[in-house]
């Protein structure tokens, strides 16, 4: 696979949730992680930053090239959550969600790319969402943003293919993470009744996921793979 | 190599070569025993059998009673089936109106049909074992269809949606099915093209590849992964999935 002379790899949002599931199950199989979040992520290189900000993230990207060497897998796992109804959605919430999602993926992919186009090789994987595939009630600017990921994953990949660089999304349904508030309508028993598998999807097994195309998804580009527990099929 | 099939049992069918000779060698190489299906004995399921350890499981599946016969004797000789390969395909292609009906329907009749007979007959088997898994070798074809292709890709898509609501039905008892839509692969089906088209093999592979965004055809070793991926733990997620490993020919959502 790319990347098995460096096998340094950037997650973003590795502080909690999926991207701690990636970024614990990366380390495991020997990359050497930097951690991109606003809190402070237990992998080996933890950088504080809001993926938000372009030129604050640009510099710890080549923070981590100097300390860890250059980056051949991107994971962006950034992101937050919240169930607004669309007329509830003023424009800083939903600037801020496309910040976020959108902009977090970009800003990093602009980052890292010309290290990976330089060296021919290179992996990105976007997380973006089922409701990003099927949409939800309150989920305007969440979905919005994350099927932009979706749409961008797809450009890019084309557009990269034959420099060397894939480029997949992995759409996990809901997730037992720290986003799901305790008090979540997706944790409720009605609501996981509806789930084919009837549980939510576990951090690990989207970590698992993002491995596949990491080790043996030579294959895949420009695909989004959905384990999400059957929310949407 | 890790080893997720200890103690597992599993039947692939189409297995004599191709794909589903790479899926066998995979499975037996993560400790599972291997049913290795075929239409009939030949020396190459024999070599794959010893290759893999495991035993020959001879039935041309569009046939329901040849597939129940050689799924009851699989669950006797194995001692369960825990994953199931319905890897098997015949493809014939021609303009719609020319196409001959048997032949037409030969395509349905193998591709469609056999995995319904496959999945119906290997069912209380793998209830017998408390769960397990389904993969089905779909095709891109069958995502985005395809000229002259009106049979093999009805049938494909047609593995889409049978995946898609088996995977609805049968998950709640732990039972999950999902599917891979490969690209082109480098398997022997690239030879008969090659004659098809009338050049060698190796100028329909350079062709092939340099129709494909990554510039090279999928080797089966990469659907072997994905199988043993969907057929482990690690892929206890997916539920009624489609996945796409083509290269990146297509990006359609299937």
């Amino acid at each position: 696979m790319s990347g098995e002379d460096t096998r340094v790899a950037i997650v973003t949002g590795a502080a909690s949730g999926i991207g701690a599931a990636i970024s614990a199950l990366l380390a495991e199989r020997g990359w050497r992680v930097a951690g991109l979040d606003l809190e402070r992520s237990e992998t080996e290189l933890p950088l504080q930053v809001d993926v938000a900000d372009r030129d604050a993230l640009r510099e710890a990207v080549d923070r981590v090239v100097g300390e860890l060497g250059s980056v051949s897998l991107l994971v962006t796992a950034a992101g937050m959550y919240e169930m607004v109804p669309v007329a509830e959605i003023d424009t800083d919430r939903w600037r801020r969600m496309l910040a976020v999602h959108l902009g977090g993926v970009v800003n990093a992919c602009w980052a890292v790319l010309p290290g990976m186009l330089a060296t021919g090789s290179g992996l990105i994987v976007t997380i973006s969402s089922e409701l990003a595939l099927a949409g939800g009630s309150g989920d305007a600017h969440y979905a919005a943003a994350k099927g932009a990921i979706i749409g961008f994953t797809r450009s890019l990949a084309i557009e990269l293919a034959s420099l060397g660089v894939r480029v997949n999304s992995v759409a996990p349904g809901p997730t037992d993470t720290p986003l799901l508030a305790a008090d979540s309508p997706w944790r409720a028993p009605d609501y996981l009744e509806t789930l084919p598998l009837r549980r939510l999807v576990r951090p690990e097994e989207v970590a698992q996921t993002v491995a596949l195309l990491v080790e043996e998804g030579g294959y895949f580009t420009g695909q989004t793979l959905s384990p999400n527990a059957g929310a949407v099929i | 190599m890790e080893r997720r099939f200890e103690n597992k049992l599993a039947l692939v069918s189409g297995a004599g070569q191709g794909l589903g000779h790479a899926i066998a060698r995979r499975l037996a190489a993560e400790g599972a025993r291997v049913a290795v299906n075929d239409r009939e004995p030949s020396p190459r399921v024999d070599a794959v059998v010893a290759e893999t350890g495991g035993i020959a499981a001879i039935a041309d599946v569009s046939d329901p009673d040849a597939v129940t016969r050689m799924v009851a004797d699989v669950e006797a000789t194995l001692g369960g089936i825990d994953v199931l390969v319905a890897n098997h395909a015949y493809m014939s292609m021609a303009p719609f109106i020319d196409h001959d009906p048997d032949d037409w329907w030969r395509n349905v009749d193998v591709n469609l049909s056999g995995t319904f007979f496959l999945i119906r007959a290997a069912l209380p088997a793998i209830r017998r074992r408390g769960g397990g898994r389904i993969v089905i070798i779909a095709s891109e074809f069958g995502v985005v269809g395809w000229a002259n292709a009106t049979a093999y890709a009805a049938s494909k898509t047609g593995l889409i949606s049978l995946t898609k609501t088996l995977g609805r039905e049968l998950a709640p008892e732990g039972i999950a099915v999902n599917a891979i839509a490969p690209g082109i692969m480098d398997t022997p089906q690239l030879d008969v093209d090659a004659a098809d088209a009338g050049v060698s093999p190796e100028e329909i592979r350079r062709r092939y590849a340099g129709e494909i965004p990554i510039g090279r055809i999928g080797r089966p070793e990469e659907i072997a992964a994905l199988v043993a991926f969907l057929a482990c733990d690690a892929g206890g997620a997916f539920v009624g999935q489609i996945t796409q490993p083509n290269g990146g020919a297509t990006r359609n959502l299937a």
